[in-house]
């Protein structure tokens, strides 16, 4: 299996949102100009579990964005043929030329991370910097966590990693090709 | 993508000013990135500062204010026009000898920032949130052992050991107001084997990720930490060896006398933290190899000056001073003085420092900068006349803004206002500039030159750095320094005989063996490459006047305060039944506090990037016996002030406390107006007209709040 992958270290990630922001500014999601809080497209959001009564707490922070799923059913809905997952690494990518706007692949998204450029009609979303990646750069959230929480790579070498780490991949969130990995407890 | 376009220079998102990459296309800004040559960190804030350069809100020239104070009407005039009125009136003042009456609010990026050597030519003073933030932390650690200490900056968690512990209370650094790298250098710490420990009424990103969460009542660190004091030396488990070399003679033994009853049982009482964990804690310090201890806003509430006392005492115990996951010392960098100097007025004689009914035994203690939040009453009393503001929102930030805006408007017989000229700086709309008469168009860090260093860089292995202007300025905006450059060679050529602020920074650089255009050409960083440790070994003595480690304040010794009283501040010992709940305002990432250039950034105030609600937390425990719950609109009333806000319940809070960010409240903008949220100083007292007993022992800092909550 060809498979790339971002890894989230749950021990590290502070739910910060730098990554957010870097990765709105480096795909130019927004227009600084005008652009007004709950209007901007973003590839990646932060969620939180909170465990737990006063003073007995644990929380948990990570970072969501397209989990370029192994059967991703986007393309499934997908009428017009817009969305395909490259062969060569496992990417998900949207081609916006193909695709009609008809935003069938948000209704089906499972995570909710899909786009829409009203201005353009079509759908986008995270690419895992396919523009970099394939010139030997991490995609820019990876690059810019201010935690060091993400790390890129083939997934099977990131699960590696997180075992040689003393850290166990959490099963139920890293279904698809996204990994999510804490020490355990 | 080609590496060539992207240039060093710095963030000025908040007061950290982390070294950055800027990506410039065709002239456009197009992304930020933390410099790889001093750590490579940049937060969200940072990310976000081209929102703030390209916002078509953005302040494009200068204006004049045509309607009365707060009715924010304003026409457009010329910058000639506005240095005008500015050397007018200055000279005004100059010529009546009220030249000390002149009040600069600013944060300086540098010890000779010029617009500070500006006011000092003038004759008057600067005034800072800096006082505020940590005057008691710098004045305990300047008493004691005679450093200047980092502001805004937290020991150097890059250097401590395995099994070393890092002490948070009441401090977020991964709110990112220190170095963008203080997160994950943290937690590179806790991944090598250090232990975080938070003391903290609320439960935030740092106690998650904690070793040990401590909830503490606020105000209490004072007692907390003389309790593990008091454990230590009784059990003598402190370091005996670096007391017996270092401390003074004599104050061993005064202290062992002092802290003999502030035993771990007698201190719970007062800091609501178990007797047990009190000992824990200190029996952990005594077995690490390193201990750092950082506070913020527990140094700001009316006990400060005790607090910084106690932490200063436990540090010195401990033996945790400029070493390896201590506290360091700081030095600041050898830049070269541009000659002639002015010479700046006395602070202690002439400047409105302390105002109210202690100020006479206040002259006791004395800070090296004005606090900001005495303005309000020195209009009042007549001692400040002409007032200019740069990179600050005194209309939010003050403390009383009640208090704050009345004075901004009062009136003489002749129907004049006591505040003669007021005049502000800024990149966006902001709150103060409603009240301003001159409201001057401000660059972004992307636009301006300025050249920073503070002792606090020195922590990250860099002494200086080189903000450069990265694309053309906005409309007929200019960077505050030029500006007061500019006024300062109409006013006193002798001072401002160079060329411009290039040309002064690089008179300054020349200190160091550097030039501007040497910074440039190598990565806009500078610093001798090691930060060094354990320094007082090297000179055998500490920047004292004994050159020993003072534990005894005996400057302090008439007003009763030569060691830390582990009271909590007066407002948490008086008026609980009226107001049973301690306010707890912090602050976060997402925000430089009031700044309105990320109030006002869309990025920043974005629910999905940013934060885009401040309402009133609350434990479910008192929502309950108050018959409270989520998301109704309660009143939160202090003695002095009220706002009406959303209540939001959570298990994060310590029962007994109120939580509200710090910041929100704007209504110049279109971002920042946006949602009811108020401003937590609306609540709190006005310093200058209800202060009493924590004059004396808060140093500058007056936070405590009591509110009282209701439907």
């Amino acid at each position: 299996m060809k498979q790339l992958s971002i890894m989230v270290d749950l021990d590290r990630c502070i739910g910060c949102k730098t990554c957010i922001v870097a990765c709105r500014n480096h795909n130019g999601l927004l227009d600084h100009e005008t652009s007004m809080p709950g209007e901007m497209s973003h590839y990646l959001r932060v969620e939180s579990e909170l465990e737990g009564t006063y003073p007995n707490l644990k929380e948990d922070f990570w970072v969501v964005m397209c989990q370029h799923c192994k059967k991703p059913p986007c393309i499934k809905a997908c009428e017009s043929g817009a969305i395909s997952k490259d062969p060569r690494n496992g990417i998900v990518m949207i081609d916006k030329n193909k695709c009609t706007g008809s935003g069938k692949c948000i209704e089906k998204c499972p995570y909710n991370v899909i786009q829409f450029d009203r201005i353009g009609n079509f759908a986008h979303k995270c690419t895992m910097c396919q523009d970099r990646v394939v010139h030997g750069l991490e995609p820019v959230c990876v690059e810019t966590c201010l935690a060091d929480a993400l790390s890129f790579g083939e997934r099977e070498i990131l699960a590696m990693h997180a075992d040689a780490a003393g850290k166990e991949i959490v099963k139920k969130m890293s279904t698809q090709s996204i990994l999510y990995a804490r020490t355990p407890h | 993508m080609q590496e060539s376009k992207w240039i060093p220079t710095v963030c000025y998102q908040c007061k950290a000013e982390c070294a950055i990459l800027a990506r410039v296309e065709d002239g456009v800004v197009k992304e930020v990135k933390g410099n790889p040559r001093a750590r490579g960190k940049m937060c969200v804030k940072g990310m976000a500062g081209i929102t703030t350069l390209y916002s078509q809100e953005r302040l494009k020239y200068p204006m004049k204010r045509v309607g009365e104070r707060g009715e924010g009407k304003f026409e457009r005039i010329g910058w000639d026009e506005a240095l005008d009125i500015m050397e007018k009136k200055l000279t005004e003042l100059r010529a009546r000898g009220e030249a000390h009456k002149f009040t600069y609010s600013m944060f300086p990026h540098s010890t000779t920032d010029p617009k500070w050597r500006f006011v000092n030519a003038v004759g008057g003073f600067i005034s800072t949130g800096l006082p505020h933030c940590d005057s008691a932390k710098i004045m305990a650690h300047l008493h004691t052992f005679g450093c200047f200490p980092n502001h805004h900056i937290a020991p150097m968690y890059f250097t401590v050991p395995r099994g070393g512990v890092m002490i948070l209370a009441g401090r977020h650094p991964f709110g990112c107001l220190d170095d963008a790298c203080v997160p994950s250098d943290i937690l590179n710490a806790k991944e090598r084997g250090a232990k975080l420990v938070v003391i903290d009424p609320i439960y935030r990103s740092e106690a998650a990720k904690a070793d040990w969460w401590i909830p503490i009542k606020p105000g209490g660190d004072a007692a907390l930490f003389l309790g593990v004091c008091n454990h230590l030396l009784t059990y003598g488990l402190h370091d005996k060896a670096f007391c017996e070399k270092w401390v003074r003679e004599g104050d061993m033994d005064k202290l062992m006398a002092y802290i003999a009853d502030k035993t771990p049982e007698a201190m719970s009482k007062i800091c609501d933290v178990p007797a047990k964990d009190i000992v824990k804690l200190a029996e952990m310090c005594a077995a690490a190899p390193s201990v750092s201890v950082d506070a913020f806003k527990s140094i700001m509430y009316g006990n400060g000056m005790d607090w910084g006392h106690a932490w200063s005492i436990f540090l010195v115990i401990t033996g945790n001073l400029d070493n390896p996951g201590g506290q360091p010392l700081p030095e600041i960098a050898p830049m070269a003085p541009v000659t002639p100097v002015p010479p700046a007025p006395s602070l202690k004689e002439l400047g409105y420092h302390r105002t109210g009914p202690n100020r006479a035994k206040f002259d006791h203690y004395n800070f090296i900068l004005e606090p900001t939040w005495y303005a309000a009453q020195a209009v009042k009393e007549g001692n400040l006349k002409v007032f200019f503001a740069s990179e600050c929102n005194p209309a939010l930030s003050e403390m009383g803004s009640g208090e704050w805006r009345k004075a901004m408007t009062m009136k003489d017989a002749h129907g004049d206002y006591l505040l003669e000229l007021f005049v502000v700086t800024e990149i966006l709309p902001s709150e103060t500039m409603k009240w301003a008469d001159l409201v001057l168009p401000d660059q972004t860090n992307f636009e301006r030159w300025e050249l920073l260093y503070m002792p606090w860089w020195y922590n990250f292995g860099q002494t200086a750095a080189l903000c450069q202007p990265v694309v053309a300025p906005i409309g007929e905006s200019r960077h505050a320094n030029r500006v007061m450059i500019e006024l300062g060679k109409r006013m006193f050529p002798e001072y401002f005989a160079f060329k411009d602020d290039v040309a002064y920074y690089d008179i300054e650089l020349s200190g160091v063996g550097m030039s501007v255009e040497k910074l440039r050409e190598n990565g806009a960083v500078w610093s001798p490459g090691t930060v060094g440790f354990r320094k007082y070994e090297d000179t055998g003595k500490f920047n004292t006047p004994s050159g020993k480690i003072e534990l005894e304040w005996q400057m302090y010794k008439d007003i009763g305060q030569e060691w830390p009283s582990p009271e909590l501040p007066l407002e948490y010992r008086r008026g609980e039944d009226e107001f049973p709940f301690i306010l707890v305002n912090f602050r976060t990432i997402f925000l430089n506090n009031t700044g309105a250039w990320s109030q006002n950034n869309a990025q920043l105030r974005d629910p999905v990037s940013g934060l885009d609600e401040n309402p009133l937390l609350l434990n479910p425990i008192d929502a309950a016996r108050l018959g409270l719950t989520e998301g109704e609109v309660v009143t939160v009333a202090s003695g002095t002030g009220k706002v009406r806000i959303p209540l939001r319940l959570t298990e994060k809070i310590k029962p007994g406390c109120a939580g509200i960010i710090h910041g929100f409240g704007q209504t110049m903008g279109k971002v920042a107006s946006r949602g009811n949220w108020a401003g937590d100083n609306e609540l709190i007292a006005d310093a200058g007209s209800h202060l009493d007993e924590q004059d004396l022992r808060g140093g500058e800092a007056h936070v405590s709040t009591r509110v009282k909550i209701y439907k």
